[in-house]
């Protein structure tokens, strides 16, 4: 009930002295769906820098990464948002697969443990965003676990939904797959390594960050 | 309920004191929540580890659940939302993580304050 009242007068006094917060957009999705190469290809076109690391092996993004004031145009329209990264959501993280990739024992074991503190606080974050921006590799089975988890909780939170099919460059990419996955949704296909359809999808992140 | 020392693997009731003050084998005040039916599981899980692995996870929890957790408290991890197999293989159940209503750590009945790890974690995260 407290918590309800200051939720209102926190609200009403905001709106009052026009102090609202900057919106919040997150990039959510499973490792290594490319969330971090997105968000440099987000931040380079737009302020002209790069936000994070990224690597072929997984869990490379292990802290939430944040970037204020980015302001991205499409058409006549605009949005001022901070673009949240966040680490990849999985439900098992083993360090041999790292050793796998040529990491060492102790270096490995230490990205398994930060990886899983990164799922946590993703989790976390998660209740900070106006707009979540799904990165999904369009090469792999979007029915996963994590997948079908994350969707269902975003729905549950009503936090408007941007799928993006990242890797469409690459002749394995389905994006009709990821389309009949998830058919409720605004979808797009997107590389965000090279570029393709990005302009599409700043055109569609406005349009659901708006509404 | 059982809880399970983190460390050596002990098992406690749900009123037992060495949930507030410590495992009375190694002085651990980590501790997992184990549900009935993870009893065997949660047995099964510190049998095949040895104390080196054991140590390393009780301070793989303590990074885990952040810094600014007094070590000298006694604290509760749900087994079922991070399952440690052994040092860097770790299970984690998403719908437990996602529900907000499924903490982390649990308030202990005869403590005499309460570990809300949610709330560390938001602190620790908006930094």
């Amino acid at each position: 009930m407290i918590k309800r009242f200051k939720d209102f007068f926190n609200k009403y006094f905001k709106n009052l002295f026009g102090k609202k917060k900057e919106v919040k957009i997150g990039l959510y999705g499973p490792p290594n769906g490319g969330k971090t190469t997105l968000a440099n290809r987000i931040c380079e076109d737009w302020l002209g820098e790069q936000l994070g690391n990224v690597s072929s092996v997984a869990h490379e993004t292990r802290e939430v990464q944040i970037k204020e004031k980015v302001v991205i145009k499409s058409g006549n329209k605009q949005i001022t948002f901070s673009l949240v990264d966040t680490p990849g959501i999985a439900t098992k993280i083993d360090y041999e697969e790292f050793v796998k990739e040529g990491m060492k024992e102790k270096e490995a074991k230490n990205r398994a443990k930060e990886a899983t503190k990164g799922v946590i606080d993703a989790i976390k974050w998660l209740d900070d965003m106006e707009t979540v921006v799904v990165v999904l590799d369009a090469t792999k089975d979007p029915y996963s676990q994590v997948n079908i988890t994350i969707m269902g909780n975003l729905e549950a939170r009503n936090i408007p939904v941007l799928v993006v099919a990242n890797k469409v460059d690459l002749k394995k990419a389905d994006l009709k797959k990821i389309e009949s996955a998830f058919p409720k949704y605004d979808i797009v296909g997107i590389s965000a390594k090279y570029g393709k359809n990005v302009d599409k999808f700043y055109e569609k992140l406005i349009e659901v960050a708006g509404k | 309920m059982p809880h399970q020392c983190v460390k050596c693997g002990a098992l406690y009731g749900d009123a037992s004191e060495a949930i507030i003050k410590g495992c009375k084998d190694c002085e651990s005040k980590l501790f997992f929540y184990v549900k009935q039916d993870y009893l065997d599981k949660a047995k099964e899980r510190t049998s095949n580890l040895t104390k080196v692995e054991k140590n390393q996870i009780e301070k793989d929890v303590y990074d885990i659940i952040g810094d600014e957790i007094d070590k000298d408290i006694p604290v509760v991890l749900d087994i079922e939302s991070i399952n440690i197999i052994k040092p860097g293989k770790y299970e984690l159940d998403l719908v437990n993580l996602f529900k907000k209503k499924q903490p982390l750590i649990y308030k202990l009945e005869d403590g005499k304050y309460v570990v809300d790890i949610m709330e560390s974690f938001s602190k620790f995260s908006k930094k």
